[in-house]
């Protein structure tokens, strides 16, 4: 049915959203990417994802609070949307799919 | 709590970024980057480099705000697809027109790309250096007993180093070159003599940064018998495959006075780039020369300026108030001389390393050096050029903008605005650039084997890692498609829609609009350009025929070997041979400089003066004044028994302006006369008519000629021209006779001559190509121009026919236009023209004189070349049978 497109690193930064549950803002997406996944991210790639899923409405967002460390500038939550969840699930379906086809023989380096 | 925020708010990258971006994405974008910041996540060093590369790499279309208004109607691509085909359709269309686009954009572009490849390499030189920044070359400057500077040396004492390293802090370190002896080299059974060996102090490798192949620096000075090979002399010696050799382990024997010595090779450095003013083959550790010249002359302060010194200085010195302090060196180490303290008569001048190749032009360069005034010119022909090519284009696209009148009106009635038919046509002018830039990179690739070869260097078309190139075409397309197409655009955007329907020419109802400021432009240019080349050209043929006052065709010079001995003997034998005519020894020769003055002292009766003005010599045997055909003046030629050496008496002959400047206006008198020179006293025999020993670039001074039968290191031999090959032949092998070691090395006086003047033919040729394309792109203009001229006129040139008038009246009409127009431009550059020639001209003390012709020349050959490109249209319109022209409608 929906047709769902989830780049690879899309995939990551909506994963990382959901993890984050209830405090994923630029700042700490960046960082539990960096490093639970040891990749560097740049704030503009980041963004690029966030806003294009928020467009595309994997994500919704909310203002948060404002702190001095960030020169009294409101953070911006993320939350994943239902609609979100569903690419999410249907990504992993479709690689589960793929992987249960895989005949055992193919993956037999064994001899 | 973080107590010290930074507030990065206000800062440009955070403007530019608000500016950008979405509006309603920033304040939490930009809170993550405080946050970051703020957190101390980042280095406090590093900041701002990081904010910059996360901002740029925030500029992604999907952040930012759109940029035109029409960028919100979904057909802006749509637009532009169209505006693209309707300019191929017209590029198709009018193949004349696009073909005369192309090569004007093209081969404007192509010498733009060209100087501009020049000038990075000429401003690159030593910036390779890590220190660069913190590296003068210590010069010495000498003062007249007026306080006028005499002489400015680009060389040190041996002394000079050492002591200003000791004595100010701010120096860090301190080098000299020495050239020792240039000493024979061997290795195994190989010989090589006369090797370039170049001995330095310890400190060189703090100063200057030489790569190592292998070895390191720190440990290459390790031993006085050390050598440091470049690859280019590893080669030569151990053969391209040096790298498997060894090379450490080897030893090379040297032999320089009579002395052997084993130099152990302990590195190689690449070779030094192009990009630096000097090159050395092999560096050895100076503290061998130490050794060998003994400590009296190496610890000399006050003279003997052979030492090529560079210092270091600590990051960011005040050089100013080191040059300001230096003064007391002189007064520390070297005696007042004639009562007055010795920092009267020398200066210290220590000069920025990257300031050498372009700004220094002292006696005794290591290497021909640039000139930042040649890299001035250059860049402005550049933007000339430039210019003429995108003026061309305005030209010829408005030119024809009748051709699109009705497309134009067709659009305004379909709703185009303004801005959609600037867009329209600057994409136009945008193509057509790109289009010229492949063929302009052409044009460059191959005519710089030629540009090279011709300019000694070894500039390359890198269009991958020479990021500054990369970016100038980027900004070359920019800056061509929006000068180019700006104008045309506007001009055509204004016409008035009703008009351009109808076909009405309702536009330019003056006949001198913006169009004529532009080929007035145009001609300015070339005229400038020609009358340039015509100053540079004549002052070349005057000094091409200008009598230098000696006979400088047919004479080879030799220099001499040390190892060469019995000159006696070695010229009785050349002169045995029927087409050598006259061989003279000397210790030096016309073409070069003359010798450093000694102190000199004027006889008048038994008192004795110091003479006030500076008398530079040379050495020279009884038949120097007859080889060379210098005309005495009076008194008679040497004999050939007299030596001032050997007898410790003086014999002279000097120059007329000489016997002048010592008060002597008739040269008979002061014919017997006694002069000193350095230690000899004796009498001046002869007085000869002054020539020209230097280049006309300076003035004839005063000179005296000493006799002498040793220190003649060069032999100049009048040779009769027929039979040359066999002639030469003759000296090689007596040359082998007397030196079977040393090859033979000669030149013409006459190639020494050109030599001369190497730069100002260099310059000439340059800017005659220079000329020769503006000139094109001129005419290419010029017969776009007067199409649209004569389209304009059809109707007048017909009605003028009818009421009588003849074809000349037509052409007179037509030619009077342009006639003006080249008057104003004639008018406007002749100043400007004038003044920087006359500029260049001062730069010789001889020189010619810019006469009605030399200004008139270009404007003739400018009307000329008018003419002929206008006018076989003109012709043709004048030519019409007007009943033709009168019925189109």
């Amino acid at each position: 049915m929906g047709d769902y497109q989830l780049g690879e690193f899309e995939e990551i930064v909506l994963l990382t959203v959901a993890v984050l549950y209830d405090h994923a803002y630029g700042v700490s997406i960046k960082e539990e990417i960096e490093q639970k996944l040891g990749r560097k991210v740049s704030t503009g790639a980041l963004q690029t994802a966030l806003r294009r899923m928020e467009n595309k409405g994997y994500l919704d967002t909310q203002w948060g609070e404002a702190t001095s460390v960030r020169g009294g500038k409101r953070k911006k939550y993320f939350m994943v949307t239902p609609f979100g969840k569903k690419a999410l699930d249907h990504v992993q379906e479709s690689r589960q799919k793929l992987w249960k086809a895989i005949p055992k023989i193919a993956f037999d380096f064994g001899k | 709590m973080v107590n010290k925020q930074i507030d990065i708010d206000n800062t440009l990258v955070l403007r530019l970024l608000r500016r950008f971006i979405k509006p309603e994405y920033y304040e939490d974008i930009a809170g993550d980057l405080d946050e970051q910041i703020n957190s101390y996540r980042i280095h406090k060093n590093l900041i701002f480099w990081w904010l910059w590369k996360e901002v740029i790499l925030l500029l992604h279309p999907a952040l930012l705000r759109p940029f035109f208004k029409f960028g919100k109607l979904k057909n802006s691509n749509t637009m532009l697809i169209n505006y693209l085909r309707i300019a191929s359709r017209q590029f198709k269309k009018y193949k004349m027109n696009t073909a005369i686009n192309l090569i004007g954009l093209s081969t404007g572009m192509a010498a733009c790309i060209l100087i501009f490849l020049f000038v990075q390499d000429e401003l690159s030189f030593d910036r390779h250096h890590e220190h660069a920044e913190d590296i003068y070359r210590v010069t010495v400057q000498n003062f007249d007993t007026d306080g006028a500077m005499n002489r400015h040396w680009a060389f040190a004492s041996a002394g000079h180093a050492e002591r200003l390293k000791a004595d100010y802090p701010s120096i860090t370190h301190a080098v000299r070159f020495f050239p020792w002896a240039f000493p024979d080299l061997e290795y195994g059974d190989q010989r090589f003599p006369g090797e370039p060996v170049i001995f330095a102090d310890d400190d060189v490798f703090d100063i200057f940064s030489f790569p190592f192949l292998l070895g390191s620096p720190e440990t290459a000075f390790n031993d006085i018998f050390s050598l440091v090979l470049t690859e280019e002399s590893a080669i030569r010696i151990f053969g391209n495959d040096w790298a498997e050799q060894d090379l450490l382990e080897k030893t090379l024997k040297l032999t320089a006075r009579g002395q052997e010595f084993n130099f152990k090779i302990t590195g190689v450095m690449e070779d030094m780039p192009d990009q630096q003013h000097f090159h050395f083959e092999y560096l050895a550790p100076l503290r061998l020369v130490e050794q060998a010249m003994g400590e009296e002359t190496m610890n000399n302060v006050g003279g003997n300026y052979n030492w090529l010194t560079y210092i270091r200085t600590a990051p960011n010195a005040d050089m100013a108030s080191l040059t300001e302090s230096a003064v007391g060196f002189w007064e520390k180490y070297v005696d007042p001389i004639r009562g007055r303290p010795s920092s009267d008569f020398y200066k210290f001048q220590f000069q920025p390393l990257l300031d050498i190749h372009l700004r220094s032009n002292l006696e005794g360069e290591y290497e021909t050096n640039g000139s930042i005034d040649q890299v001035y010119i250059f860049s402005i022909v550049g933007i000339l050029l430039l210019i003429i090519a995108c003026v061309n284009y305005m030209n010829l696209s408005t030119s024809h903008f009748t051709r699109r009148l009705k497309e134009i009106g067709v659009r305004k009635v379909l709703g185009s605005g303004k801005s959609a038919l600037v867009t329209q046509f600057l994409v136009e002018s945008t193509l057509i650039t790109i289009m010229s830039l492949p063929i302009a990179l052409l044009l460059v690739w191959l005519a710089l084997p030629a540009i090279n070869d011709f300019l000694e260097k070894s500039l390359t078309l890198n269009l991958i890692d020479n990021y500054l190139l990369i970016l100038t075409l980027f900004s070359l397309l920019a800056i061509i498609g929006l000068l180019a197409g700006l104008y045309p655009a506007l001009f055509l955007s204004r016409l008035g829609t009703v008009q351009s329907l109808k076909g009405k020419l309702a536009a330019s109802p003056s006949k001198w609009n913006f169009r004529s400021v532009l080929v007035t432009v145009q001609y300015a240019v070339v005229l400038g350009l020609i009358f340039a080349l015509t100053v540079i050209e004549s002052q070349i043929d005057f000094i091409r025929t200008s009598d230098p006052g000696y006979r400088k065709e047919a004479i080879i010079d030799l220099p001499l070997s040390r190892s060469m001995e019995n000159l006696e003997t070695f010229k009785t034998q050349l002169l045995s041979y029927p087409n050598i005519e006259a061989v003279a020894y000397s210790s030096r020769i016309p073409t070069g400089r003359l010798m450093d003055s000694w102190g000199a002292r004027f006889f008048k009766g038994d008192e004795a003066v110091d003479l006030d003005f500076r008398l530079p010599g040379i050495m020279v045997d009884e038949d120097f004044l007859d080889t060379y055909d210098i005309t005495l003046a009076a008194g008679t030629d040497f004999q050939r028994q007299m030596d001032t050496f050997a007898d410790s008496i003086g014999y002279y002959i000097i120059n007329r302006s000489a016997a002048e400047a010592l008060g002597y206006p008739n040269p008979n008198d002061i014919i017997g006369e006694n002069i000193s020179y350095g230690p000899y006293k004796g009498r001046i025999y002869g007085v000869t008519e002054d020539f020209h020993f230097e280049s006309l670039h300076s003035p004839i001074v005063p000179m005296v000629m000493m006799k002498s039968s040793s220190r003649l290191r060069r032999a100049s031999i009048l040779v009769n021209t027929q039979r040359l090959p066999e002639t030469l032949q003759h000296i090689e092998s007596t040359w082998a006779d007397f030196d079977p070691v040393n090859p033979v090395e000669y030149r013409f006086v006459e190639d020494r001559f050109e030599d001369q003047y190497v730069q100002e033919q260099r310059l000439s040729q340059m800017i005659n190509v220079f000329t020769v394309v503006a000139i094109l792109i001129g005419c290419l203009g010029l017969v776009g121009m007067v199409g649209f001229l004569i389209d304009t006129k059809t109707k007048e040139i017909g009605v003028r026919k009818v009421l009588g008038a003849s074809v000349a009246n037509v052409l007179g009409l037509i030619g009077a236009h342009f006639t003006i127009l080249i008057g104003v431009a004639f008018v406007l550059i002749t100043p400007i023209a004038y003044y920087l020639m006359n500029d260049w001209l001062e730069t010789f003390v001889y020189h010619i004189d810019m006469g009605v012709l030399i200004v008139l020349l270009p404007v003739v050959i400018v009307m000329v070349i008018t003419a002929f490109s206008i006018g076989f249209q003109t012709l043709k319109a004048a030519l019409d049978n007007p009943v033709k022209s009168l019925r189109t409608e």
